[in-house]
Order: structure tokens, then C-alpha cells, then sequence
């Protein structure tokens, strides 16, 4: 037996990747009278607001399902004159393939830009529209959401991941009994460029054999 | 300074000072003497020995026979038959491993150039050739119409076995090298592929020597053998930077020059990319992870099998003469 309104906190999420926004408690859409209505909600909308004034360009919205298996998501942008509109971005999103199991019913689950049908840039607001067809669950919803903004245009360089994976010497302390590493690396670097001048100096130059393992082919003897 | 020391002791005899350094400056030009130092020179300036005196004195010594070898048509001709052609081509090879000697590998013009005259040299072997093609100079320029087409296969092996040996290889670590560029006895073998199998020796030789050096830091202070997985660990990280720079083979990389003259700049880009990459694999920080991984357990490697296992990250990657 759960209240009509399923309560929800005001959140304010503050990660190194995301933006601060408010989330608003949960709205449900029923049809008929809400008072003596019994049966359980199947549509729930979420919205979440950016500080007034703020807009975002979103890269990702992510999120901790629960149990909802369908879910909309709709964008007010805001466009060059300052006025703003809502638009549809994503369309019944499936995050349970069977709305009656188990199946990603927790998964955590991300939107991104490149998924939604419009530009999500200049965005004040996001409704997430829940929706959740089976009645087998008692109650559905979507927790821990946070939206994502793009990152500024240098990181479009797309910076390989082993220059972030330089690891320092210093921060290693336990060598305790083992060989100096920059001594060893130095002599390893010595024979990788030893290897390399090899392989680089290699001739496609050949010797002009006929022969296959010892053996000549009896056509290449020719009878003049 | 021979005028110098000829005008301070005839200060007297005016007249005859000018004839007197005249048949001198003639002499010298005659005798082609100024060629003879400035080649010399030349070759102690590449070579950089540390025995200026026995260097001089070994580059005279095969200058001359050289010269000897290569004018006298008729009278050496009867000394060399003597001789018999074994030790004629055992003079022949001294000589050229001589020259190969003189720069590293490092130095790629002097270096180049010394390979070029060692197949010179080595080209020109047997009486019975210098018989057919007529007495030659003594630099040999005539190697690209020798009758034979290139270096006997034998003496091609032999040189390079001289090289590894030379080098401070042992034996049975560069048989599977030797085994990639070899060449059958009775084959000619071309500059192209001689050039290949001499550098690629004389690399392997300094491969060699930086891996048994490895293998002492591996064991560190500690006087007994190096731990299994440690090694195995180190030589890893080699093997792992090889994959990520490994080129793709010399006939697409001159494929790419020839054809491609508006993609030079993405390929080369992705080379450079990816020795960036193979490099951060080996720095001394990567290093440090790999070692600190190893397990303690397993037992030891001895220098022998830390060497084979060394060698054998180099001669997977040495293309087969074929």
C-alpha cells in the first residue's frame, strides 16, 4: 500500500562530471478520480531543473533504474530569442526487454547525446517520463540521476589512454629488493630501439630462389 | 715545414732555394702522395680508433695489397695460385671485416660506406674471376659486372658469422639468426641482401651485449641467478612495446612511399604515434609496475636462457632471405 505520491528528496548532485541541478518529486499520471483510486500508478514523470539562469549542453544523462521499464525523456531548451520549448528527445526507451522480469530492472543506465533525436544544447530542464506497464512490481522509479555536460572542444583531441596511464616511479614505494627501474628501463629502451633500427633497415631486396623447400617445381626448368 | 728547415740552413744560396722546393712540391704531386694522407685522414676521422698509430699502420698495410692485388695481373696471379684460393679468400675476408669494423653501425654514411668497399673487396674473390675480368682497381669499382652477381653464399655466412663472433656473440645464441639470413654456398648474393645481413649482425651483436648487461642489473647486488618471473616480467615489457610499434613489414612501408605521396603525412603520424605509445610502455614507471608484479615464487633463470629468451624477441623479427 504506498501513498500516491511516491516522496522524493531534492537532490542536489555535485560530481566532478556533472552539473548542479534539482530534482523534482515525482509526479504521477493517473486516469480517473486520484482519491478513491486504488490501483497503482503506471506513469510517473520526474523533472529536473538547472539553477535558474543556467543552461547546459548535456553530453549524458545517467541514471539507477528501478524497475521502470519504459522511459521518454523530454528537453525544455531554450533557443536564440530566450524562449523556451519542450521537446521530445528519446522515445519509450526500453530498459527492461520484459517489463514482468527481472532483466534490468537495476541496471544503471545511461542517455547519451549522440542517442537523443534532437541537439540537447541550451538545456534548463529534463522530464523523464517512467513508464511501467506490469503490475507485477510495487513500485518503479529512476534514483541517482545526473546529467553530464559536454566537455570543452580540446578534448575532442581524444587523448589516448596510455598517456593517462603514465605512471610515476615515486608513487610505487614497495621496491624494496628489486632492480632499479631506471636502469632497466634504460637498457630495455636500448634494445627496442636496437630491435627497431632492425626491423627498419630491412631489405625487400631477394635473392631470386625458385626453390620451395629444397625443391624445384619442374616447370620453372626450362629446356632451352 | 720541409721549406722552412731547407731555408733556414741555406739562408745563403738564394738561387737555389726555388729549384730546390719546386722537385720537392713535384715530387710529392707525382708520387700521388697528398691522395694517399687525405684518404688516410679521412678514414681515421671515421673510424675514431683509439690506437691512431696501429690504425695508420693496418690501412697502409691493406692499401697496399689491395694495390697489389689489383695491377699486378700476371706476376701475383702466380703467388696467389700458390697461396690457393682458400687462404687468398681467408686475406679477403680479414680485410673486409676490417673495414667493417671501422665505424658502428650508429654512423650510417661512414658505416654505409664501408659495407659498400667489404663487398667490394669480397666480390672480387678467386683468381680465376680476376682472369676473366681483367686487372681492376684497386678500390675494385668493377663489382657491379663481376661474372659472379655478388658474394659467394659461403663467404657471405662466413662474414657474418665472423661479425657475431666478433661482436661478442656466442655461437649457439646467433645459429638462429644466422639461420634467417642465410644463404646457400653456391648462391650470389646481392648488395641489397649482404647490406641487410651485416647490419642486422652488427645490431644483434649490440643487442646482445645490452641484454647480458640487463641480466646483471636483473640479478642486482645479489650474487646468485635472477628470478624467473622477474625476468620474464621485464623481458614482457620489451615484448609488449615491440607489438605496439611494430611496423608493418618493409614491402608495404615502400608501397606507402611510392604510392601514397599525399598520405605521407597520416603515415608517418601513426608511426610516430606509435612509438610514442610502445615508449610509455617502457618507461622506467611501467617498469616499476612489472617488477613490483612479478610473484617471488618459481625458481631462477640462468644469463644463458635470459639471453636466448632476449634473442629470440630480436630474431622473430628478422625477415627470412628468401
Amino acid at each position: 500500500h504506498l501513498s500516491r505520491y511516491a516522496k522524493r528528496s531534492t537532490r542536489v548532485g555535485l560530481s566532478v562530471n556533472t552539473v548542479p541541478c534539482t530534482v523534482k518529486p515525482t509526479v504521477t499520471l493517473q486516469i480517473g478520480d486520484a482519491e478513491t483510486d486504488s490501483s497503482r500508478p503506471g506513469v510517473y514523470v520526474i523533472d529536473v531543473t538547472l539553477p535558474i539562469g543556467q543552461t547546459v549542453n548535456i553530453q549524458e544523462i545517467s541514471f539507477k533504474n528501478y524497475y521502470t521499464a519504459y522511459v521518454s525523456v523530454r528537453l525544455l531548451r531554450r533557443d536564440g530569442e530566450g524562449a523556451a520549448k519542450w521537446t521530445t528527445c528519446l522515445r519509450n526507451h526500453c530498459l527492461m526487454p520484459s517489463p514482468h522480469t527481472e532483466e534490468g530492472s537495476q541496471d544503471y543506465c545511461s542517455v547519451y547525446r549522440q542517442q537523443m533525436l534532437i541537439e540537447p544544447d541550451n538545456v534548463t530542464s529534463v522530464r523523464l517520463i517512467l513508464r511501467q506497464p506490469s503490475s507485477a512490481w510495487l513500485n518503479f522509479s529512476v534514483e541517482d540521476i545526473k546529467i553530464h555536460p559536454c566537455l570543452n572542444e580540446d578534448s575532442e583531441w581524444d587523448i589516448p589512454d596510455w598517456l593517462s596511464d603514465l605512471t610515476q616511479v615515486d608513487q610505487l614505494c614497495d621496491l624494496q629488493g628489486l632492480p632499479d627501474p631506471q636502469t632497466v628501463s634504460s637498457s630495455i629502451q636500448q634494445m627496442w630501439a636496437l630491435t627497431e633500427v632492425m626491423q627498419t633497415n630491412q631489405t625487400t631486396a631477394s635473392i631470386g630462389r625458385f626453390d620451395v623447400d629444397g625443391c624445384y617445381d619442374i616447370n620453372l626448368l626450362s629446356f632451352t | 715545414m720541409a721549406e722552412k728547415r731547407r731555408s733556414g740552413g741555406t739562408s745563403g744560396m738564394s738561387e737555389s732555394k726555388p729549384t730546390k722546393t719546386d722537385t720537392e712540391r713535384e715530387f710529392l704531386s707525382q708520387a700521388g702522395v697528398g691522395e694517399l694522407l687525405r684518404g688516410a685522414l679521412l678514414k681515421m676521422v671515421e673510424a675514431r680508433s683509439e690506437d691512431p698509430m696501429g690504425f695508420l699502420a693496418d690501412h697502409f698495410c691493406n692499401q697496399a695489397s689491395e694495390a697489389e692485388n689489383g695491377t699486378g695481373g700476371c706476376c701475383s696471379d702466380g703467388d696467389l695460385l700458390n697461396l690457393g684460393a682458400g687462404a687468398h679468400e681467408q686475406q679477403q675476408l680479414s680485410r673486409a671485416l676490417w673495414h667493417l669494423r671501422l665505424a658502428h653501425h650508429s654512423q650510417r654514411s661512414a658505416f654505409s660506406n664501408n659495407v659498400r668497399v667489404a663487398y667490394d673487396l669480397l666480390t672480387q674473390t678467386g683468381p680465376q674471376r680476376r682472369g676473366a675480368v681483367g686487372p681492376s682497381g684497386p678500390a675494385g669499382q668493377c663489382s657491379s659486372n663481376s661474372p659472379g652477381g655478388g658474394v659467394r653464399g659461403r663467404l657471405y655466412t662466413h662474414t657474418l658469422q665472423c661479425l657475431c663472433s666478433e661482436g661478442g656473440v656466442p655461437v649457439s645464441t646467433s645459429a638462429p639468426l644466422l639461420r634467417r639470413l642465410h644463404c646457400q654456398d653456391h648462391e650470389a648474393v646481392p648488395y641489397d641482401i649482404f647490406r641487410h645481413g651485416v647490419l642486422t649482425c652488427a645490431v644483434f651483436s649490440d643487442y646482445i651485449r645490452r641484454a647480458q648487461r640487463l641480466y646483471a642489473e636483473v640479478c642486482g647486488p645479489a650474487e646468485g641467478p635472477a628470478g624467473r618471473t622477474l625476468c620474464l616480467a621485464v623481458l614482457g615489457t620489451l615484448h609488449e612495446a615491440l607489438e605496439t610499434s611494430r611496423s608493418n613489414g618493409g614491402s608495404s612501408d615502400a608501397n606507402h612511399y611510392s604510392n601514397a605521396n599525399a598520405k605521407a603525412n597520416p603515415y608517418l603520424e601513426a608511426k610516430v604515434s606509435r612509438y610514442l605509445e610502445a615508449s610509455a610502455k617502457i618507461s622506467p614507471g611501467k617498469l616499476a609496475q612489472a617488477m613490483a608484479g612479478a610473484e617471488p615464487a618459481g625458481g631462477n633463470m640462468d644469463a644463458k636462457e635470459f639471453e636466448d629468451a632476449a634473442a629470440e624477441l630480436f630474431i622473430a623479427r628478422v625477415r627470412v632471405v628468401c
